[in-house]
């Protein structure tokens, strides 16, 4: 996979690798049992302090996504796909984000927009679930 | 261990106040960026810290050692890029080679060929004639190639264009990678410092105002969005656990804490009664800005 940090925002760089290894475990692109580059490589490639990405694989192997062999290097561990619940929240971040800048421009307060978002998520109780579209999708190929 | 250790460095040229008990240390293989405004203290501490310049007061230990007590020793296991200055601007670069393979013992002349990277091919050129890029590659492959354990760059990447400035930051990740070096660098690309820094001083009027890892400064800093406040406020303002400054800009002011944005928030509306007050992380340009912009 294709890793790409961005130095000059405001969540910290290992941060922006862990993101992207739990979003790639998320959406398939990595799999358990999928080896992940070097210490070295990594920073290398990204032109960031090693210790950075040796960081980001701690917190990764930490959170049980990541299996560190000595001298073989990293990979997803099996469990990975279970803790996705994580990767996901983690998806939906930069929107929460956005939405909160939109509201604090407008001079909306936050206790107004948790309110929005209780109103919203009784709305939204009649759409179908990411898996329930996923299983219509594939009925009908 | 520590590999290098300053402590309460005070430092003055004439009357002028340099450094005001400055202390830091580094590990091995850590990065640590040195960021300040023009006048801050950064060349005079990374002179100190090299043995070039002697503190009036304070101890610095490299190594273990003291610098100016121990110079060769200390000196042969450092590199050093001195801030737009050319020392040996008439010579030859393969005259700068000799030189420093024939200073220090570790020279390796093949990773010195490697930091010329194209220069390599003609080392006749002499070095005031090469563009400031070049010259610039020329003092790091001088300041790299004994692999040093301790590299102190200072602005090493200033008046370099993009791409040089890349190239740079390439070879100290590369350094760091095979030497396991201890890096302390100045910088006015907080970009270049965000991206190999893993702790930041920032230095204000030859103190320093901030010694942080660079991910809690991005997770557990921020600034704080003010309505202008009475002086009393003011007071209390200030007195406030993890208030580090505050400067006002027109009808605004802004704090910046060493607190995470919700626990600013909470503390702003607990203890002076400002409600759903504005509080964001911020880049670490925008934190210096905060920190030591505005008139001094």
């Amino acid at each position: 996979m294709q890793f790409h940090v961005d130095p000059s925002d405001e969540l910290p760089l290992y941060r922006q690798i862990m993101r992207q290894v739990m979003e790639a475990v998320a959406g398939g692109q990595l799999s358990p049992g999928d080896q992940l580059p070097s210490h070295r490589d990594l920073a290398e490639q990204l032109v960031i302090a090693p210790l950075t990405v040796k960081k980001a694989y701690d917190e990764l192997e930490r959170a049980g996504y990541l299996r560190m062999a000595r001298g073989q290097g990293s990979f997803i561990t099996g469990k990975a796909r279970e803790l996705d619940i994580d990767a996901k929240l983690e998806r939906l971040r930069p929107q929460i984000r956005r939405l909160l800048q939109e509201a604090l421009l407008l001079g909306v307060d936050v206790r107004s927009v948790k309110r929005l978002l209780s109103d919203e998520s009784e709305a939204a109780k009649g759409v179908p679930s990411g898996s329930e579209l996923a299983a219509s999708r594939g009925k009908k190929g | 261990m520590s590999v290098l250790s300053v402590r309460d460095i005070h430092r003055s040229f004439g009357k002028v106040q340099a450094l005001r008990g400055v202390s830091l240390s580094a590990k091995q293989g850590e990065v640590v960026g040195l960021i300040g405004k023009n006048g801050a203290g950064k060349s005079t501490l990374l002179k100190i810290a090299l043995g070039l310049l002697h503190a009036d007061q304070g101890t610095v230990q490299v190594f273990g050692l003291d610098p100016r007590q121990r110079p060769v020793e200390v000196k042969r296991r450092i590199g050093y890029v001195p801030e737009d200055e050319n020392v040996f601007a008439r010579a030859r670069i393969q005259q700068l080679l000799e030189l420093h393979a024939a200073l220090y013992p570790s020279w390796d002349e093949k990773l010195a060929a490697r930091l010329l990277g194209a220069l390599v091919r003609d080392t006749s050129a002499r070095v005031d004639r090469l563009s400031k890029g070049q010259a610039r590659r020329v003092m790091l492959a001088c300041a790299m190639a004994h692999r040093p354990e301790l590299l102190l760059l200072d602005e090493p990447a200033g008046g370099l264009d993009p791409s040089a400035r890349r190239e740079f930051l390439e070879l100290a990740i590369a350094l760091l990678n095979d030497t396991g070096s201890t890096i302390l660098f100045s910088s006015h690309y907080m970009g270049d410092i965000e991206r190999i820094a893993g702790r930041v001083i920032v230095l204000d009027q030859g103190q320093t105002l901030v010694d942080e890892e660079l991910d809690v400064l991005k997770e557990k800093y921020c600034v704080a969005l003010l309505p202008s406040l009475a002086p009393d406020q003011l007071a209390a303002l200030e007195a406030l656990p993890g208030f580090l400054r505050q400067q006002a800009r027109g009808e605004a002011l802004y704090a910046v804490f060493a607190l995470a944005p919700d626990a600013a928030a909470a503390t702003l509306a607990q203890r002076l009664d400002l409600q759903d007050v504005r509080c964001a992380r911020v880049n670490l340009e925008e934190l210096f800005i905060h920190l030591v912009g505005g008139p001094a």
